[in-house]
């Protein structure tokens, strides 16, 4: 009886090469078996097949323990194993392109034979190029090593019904088949009992008592390592949260949402420090664009994240200090938002900062320009107060001129210019310097100073931003008797933060939209320059014609443009008239023809890199915008002054250990929105509108808890909800530490990990 | 008749093919059937016969794989199934419905251990957990045992003196897997051999009746009573379809136990399944050195051929029984089985247990000879003894 072993992987065919081989006996009237040892049947996992060929009668049902030969279909099998029981002098034939010599070594007992299979079947085109299927291309060199006569081999083929290129393969792997006589001395053969012993090592064959079962035998590792059967691997990705990808102060959004959902508000604060020194300014006055491109959205709600980063702010605790000390020397030109942010990253960076400031009090429009109601001063000294104590040293009252500015330059080793937006548009209304035009932003300046009182007045604030919002706002609480909001657009085209409008018109400051003023006319009947009836000097009434305007096509900024409507003209009674229109750069400071862009070099100031920070160079006009500005010019500065360039990116997502990064915003679609459940949005409490008219005390009180960041759904970015380990059939799945470890030995590749992760941070590769 | 090189399976999925084909003329056939390693390779046969009146119905569970089969054969189709293990678990309520309604339905059971552990080898455990149902059992030794006990299990469950289910077995992957020359009988061969099913029972519009219902006990004894009188007709009808197989095929389906070397033995190796080839050989190699030992092979389990195992017997002093299953707190099936078949015998008869091969185990030549020379040793009957592994009672080898 001969008996051959086979040793391949699940797909190569190696079963059917042990029916290729018995059919060919089989034929010439030989008993046979033919058979597989079945385990893992899946496309890649080690199996062996047997074929057994006997002119008498075969008379058992085992395994093959002791082979006659070995066939080799994968290279990558070749190992001690596949000699184990192999008869001395029996033949090993390996399908590689190696020369059997190559494998002297490796069996000194046995004739080994070789023969490139897989390129065989390749060119004959058996099976795919990744998995050729090999097995006629062995049977053909079985043929030539085992003496088998090649048409008998062709006629099982036929007799199978393997045509073609199967019997082209088979016939030429019997002509390159290359074979190697014994190396070495053949040893006697074993004895019945030493064969035994080889067969002895088979799970097949029981042997000694196994654990028992109470003791947790079958609890360990299983012995297949079902891994071998994966055609796929699950891996860990992250993706870009869209809140943070939109933050323009560029904050860890996800991260410190994800601190505060496990009660670390010192956590979210320290998250939220990296990258912003004014997490309370922006907690109350950020048009939080994190908000709207929230995938919550599409679910129940934003994320109410604005007043979360004011909780971080105002209740968490996280020291400040410089990471290093450095010689070098910088000056910051303005201490609104975006110098303030300069300098707080390039303190915290070692640097000798110096602020100059115009004004008698740093904070700029943070200061002048946001009525209390809506930024109380002490949360603002509280944020200024721990970038002061970092040592940036401040000069106010130091306005900054082209001279000195230049003389600023010689005696630093670099220059931010963070002077914002000081040009403040104008609109002609044919009165001249009358005192009843005034800008909002000078308006509320005064009011900051307290130098103004608007009683009895019916006052028109013009424009549709935030200015023209806190204006009417501020009015209203310093005594006017009626304020109104006239804007040449509709509330769409608002650049206002949304909740502010809706404050506005809640405290009663109706809004005409569509609506351009024209001219002011005084009221020929009024006397002017009486007593007000509040004692006050009274102001001269006045008339502000109006003329309705309709949307027409889109203009450069995308929003489609106010048209007059002719004849529509009406006129607004009023005594005093806001304009809010927007601001631009003041660019006197610089040379002539100084083009201003952020993270460019100014030419033309000497050698010291000087540059242009904000609003100033970006023409943004948000906090969070200037923050952002002020941090990434503070970077450059740093890569100017020492060469290194800093990794706190814009979108630093608390990225974990995870294999694939991309680089692109995950979108509502991307996520398993139904694994969530639905859940309110808590908004904070607020001041009832009627309360809020006569006094600037703060609005909103802000959220008692950090409850509302549990509803954070962590986009793209695993939170260790550990759904994935809790659906995993396999049990392969483990969270150890931050990280998740898949056991990629018994790793299946079902993919139920995917399926189950609510944000998408698991992605199946082929392997 | 050719002979071609398939599996067991296929040997098992061609013959209940064949079967169901034979009946296209009467009222065709139909096999409600779920797929479980390691029979798939079944399911795959039949799902691709080109039928000319069977329908093969894929469903989601074993159970209601039995369910249609049950309500076929109710209808007079020639009905079939085949499963396995843990879903012939499953399958065990509508298993034996299949039984109380006298269906005579055929199932093809490929022997895997029942888990936990989860174990997809050989193992009898799973058809012997139906031992008390009333179906008729047989358990195969090799690829052409199975496809012509498998024709003959049809023929013999649809006689009108029987009209009981009947189960074909065979061991997981070393016979449901493994490739041998088999003789492939022709469809008209098989026709030949199978005339039309012709239920007496089947339900028929025109005469609605209910089969199945709340009955008084001596109606429902009686009933038992029935199949007990049928179980009884087995053997007889049995050896009557087994001489038409002859007839018609020119080959044996092999006789309900299988002798060798008996007449004149002092020791005895009961065996079943693929065991019986392995063991066949060591008797043979012992008898050539002198030996007075003989082997049977039991293929028919249910109704157990007790006649013909006394008759076996009678030179008999020592008996070994190799199980490849377990009967919790028992011991090997079979031995138990045998030890009821000699009870009262007067003790002359040492009946020695032996598990051999459970869960997927190897029976090798040299496991069967430590068999023998515990068997020998003996002068009483023993626990059982766990081949391989010792049972902490110093009687393991």
């Amino acid at each position: 009886m001969v008996e051959i072993r086979i040793h391949g992987r699940g797909g190569q065919g190696g079963v059917t090469l042990a029916k290729i081989i018995a059919t060919s006996r089989f034929l010439q009237g030989q008993s046979v078996q033919a058979f597989g040892l079945y385990a893992a049947e899946r496309s890649g996992a080690p199996l062996q097949a047997f074929c057994r060929y006997d002119d008498e009668a075969i008379a058992n049902r085992n395994l093959i323990y002791a082979p006659d030969h070995v066939i080799v279909l994968d290279p990558t099998l070749i190992g001690p194993a596949v000699a184990d029981g192999l008869d001395p002098g029996g033949w090993i034939l390996i399908n590689t392109d190696e020369r059997p010599e190559s494998f002297a070594d490796r069996y000194p007992q046995n004739r080994v034979a070789t023969v490139d299979a897989t390129s065989i079947a390749r060119d004959n085109k058996l099976g795919t190029r990744s998995v050729p299927i090999v097995n006629t291309a062995l049977a053909g060199a079985v043929s030539s090593v085992l003496g088998i006569p090649l048409e008998e081999i062709h006629a099982a083929l036929e007799h199978l019904g393997f045509g073609g290129g199967n019997e082209t393969a088979a016939a030429e792997a019997f002509e390159r088949v290359r074979c190697a006589e014994l190396p070495g001395v053949t040893e006697p053969a074993d004895e019945a009992g030493e064969k035994e012993g080889g067969a002895a090592a088979s799970p097949f064959l029981a042997t000694e008592r196994a654990p028992s079962f109470l003791e947790g035998a079958g609890g360990g590792l299983p012995g297949i390592k079902t891994g071998q059967w994966a055609t796929e691997q699950p891996k860990r990705q992250q993706f870009v949260p869209p809140c943070n990808h939109v933050c323009p102060a560029g904050n860890d959004v996800q991260g410190f949402l994800h601190a505060l959902a496990r009660d670390d508000t010192d956590g979210a604060l320290e998250i939220l420090l990296r990258t912003t020194p004014f997490p309370s300014i922006c907690g109350r006055v950020c048009p939080a664009p994190c908000m709207d491109s929230c995938n919550r959205v599409e679910l129940d709600g934003a994320v109410n994240v604005r007043q979360l980063e004011r909780l971080a702010g105002d209740t968490g605790q996280a020291a400040v200090e410089p990471l290093a000390s450095r010689g070098e020397k910088v000056a910051v030109v303005g201490s609104g938002p975006a110098g303030l942010s300069a300098a707080y990253q390039l303190a915290r960076l070692g640097y000798g900062v110096t602020i100059y400031e115009s004004g008698s009090e740093i904070g700029g429009l943070l200061r002048t320009g946001i009525p209390e109601f809506r930024l109380p001063e002490d949360a603002l000294d509280r944020e200024i107060g721990r970038i002061l104590g970092l040592g940036v040293r401040v000069v106010t009252e130091h306005p900054i001129d082209r001279p000195t500015l230049l003389d600023v330059t010689r005696r630093v080793d670099a220059v931010l210019v963070a002077t914002g937006l000081q040009e403040l548009r104008g609109l002609r209304l044919g009165v001249g310097d009358s005192d009843a035009v005034e800008q909002g932003i000078d308006f509320l300046d005064r009011t900051h100073r307290n130098e103004v009182r608007v009683d009895g007045e019916d006052v028109v604030v013009v424009g549709g931003g935030n200015t023209a919002m806190d204006a009417a706002r501020s009015a209203l609480r310093l005594g006017a008797s009626s304020v109104r909001v006239v804007y040449r657009r509709t509330r769409n085209e608002m650049p206002a933060i949304r909740e502010e409008i809706d404050e506005a018109l809640e405290e009663g400051v109706p809004i005409d939209f569509l609506t351009q003023p024209i001219i002011l006319r005084p009221d020929e009947s009024d006397g002017a320059g009486g007593a007000g009836a509040l004692g006050g000097r009274r102001r001269r009434t006045y008339h502000l014609v109006c003329r309705r305007m309709e949307l027409g096509e889109p203009d450069e900024s995308g929003r489609r443009r106010p048209v007059e409507i002719q004849g529509s003209d009406f006129e607004i009674p009023c005594h005093r008239v806001i304009l809010a229109l927007g601001q631009s750069p003041d660019m006197s400071v610089f040379p002539e023809g100084t083009e201003v862009r952020e993270g460019e070099r100014l030419l033309g100031l000497l050698e010291t890199p000087v540059f242009a920070v904000g609003d100033l160079a970006t023409n943004d006009g948000t906090v969070a915008g200037a923050i952002g500005s002020g941090r990434r010019s503070a970077f450059q500065i740093h890569t100017a002054l020492s060469g290194e360039h800093l990794t706190i990116t814009e979108h630093a997502a608390a990225r974990r250990d995870v294999d694939v990064w991309h680089d692109d915003v995950i979108r509502a679609d991307a996520m398993r929105l139904h694994l969530f459940e639905r859940l309110a949005v808590s908004e904070g409490d607020a001041v009832a509108p009627e309360l809020r008219r006569s006094t600037f005390d703060e609005i909103h009180t802000g959220l008692t808890d950090a409850a509302e960041a549990k509803r954070c759904l962590s986009c793209g970015v695993c939170n260790e909800c550990d759904l994935c380990v809790t659906y995993c059939p396999e049990g392969v799945l483990k969270r150890v530490g931050h990280d998740l470890v898949f056991d990629y030995a018994y790793c299946k590749g079902c993919g139920v990990c995917v399926t189950e992760c609510p944000r998408n941070v698991i992605l199946m590769s082929h392997l | 008749m050719p002979a071609e090189l398939v599996t067991g399976n296929h040997a098992a999925g061609y013959a209940l093919s064949v079967a169901a084909e034979a009946n296209r003329h009467a009222r065709g056939a139909t096999c409600g059937i779920y797929p479980i390693t390691p029979q798939t390779e079944i399911v795959e046969y039949v799902a691709k016969f080109p039928f000319s009146k069977t329908r093969v119905v894929p469903v989601e569970s074993e159970h209601s794989a039995m369910g249609v089969s049950i309500g076929a054969s109710l209808a007079g189709a020639r009905a079939f199934t085949a499963s396995s293990s843990n879903g012939i678990a499953y399958m065990v309520e509508n298993i034996m419905v299949a039984g109380f309604y006298r269906l005579p339905i055929v199932m093809v059971a490929v022997n895997r251990t029942l888990g936990p552990p989860w174990n997809i080898w050989a193992d009898q455990s799973d058809t012997l957990m139906l031992r008390d149902f009333p179906w008729i059992q047989f358990y195969c030794e090799d690829n052409q045992e199975v496809l012509d006990t498998t024709l003959l299990a049809f023929r013999l469950a649809e006689d009108r003196r029987i009209l009981l289910p009947a189960l074909v077995a065979l061991d997981a992957f070393i016979l449901s897997h493994t490739q041998m020359g088999t003789e492939l009988p022709e469809q008209e061969e098989v026709d030949r051999y199978l005339p039309d099913l012709d239920l007496p029972h089947r339900l028929r519009h025109e005469a609605p009746t209910t089969l199945g219902g709340l009955v008084w006990p001596n109606v429902a004894m009686s009933q038992r009573l029935e199949i007990d009188e049928a179980m009884g007709r087995v053997p007889e009808v049995f050896e009557e379809c087994r001489y038409a197989f002859i007839e018609g095929m020119g080959r044996d389906p092999g006789d309900a136990i299988q002798t060798f070397f008996t007449d004149d033995a002092e020791e005895v190796l009961v065996v079943s399944g693929t065991i019986a080839t392995t063991a066949r050989e060591v008797v043979r190699r012992r008898r050539d050195e002198g030996e007075k030992i003989g082997l049977i092979k039991i293929k028919m389990f249910r109704p157990f051929p007790e006649a013909a195992v006394r008759e076996a017997c009678r030179s008999a002093k020592k008996m070994a029984v190799l199980d490849r299953n377990y009967a919790a707190g028992v011991g090997g099936i079979f031995w138990q089985e045998l030890r009821s078949v000699f009870q009262g015998d007067g003790d002359r008869l040492l009946i020695q247990g032996y598990l051999t091969g459970l869960c997927g185990g190897d029976v090798t030549p040299s496991m069967i000879d430590d068999v023998v020379a515990d068997l020998r040793e003996r002068d009483e009957m023993g626990k059982p003894v766990w081949m391989g592994i010792d049972d902490g009672n110093g009687a393991g080898r």
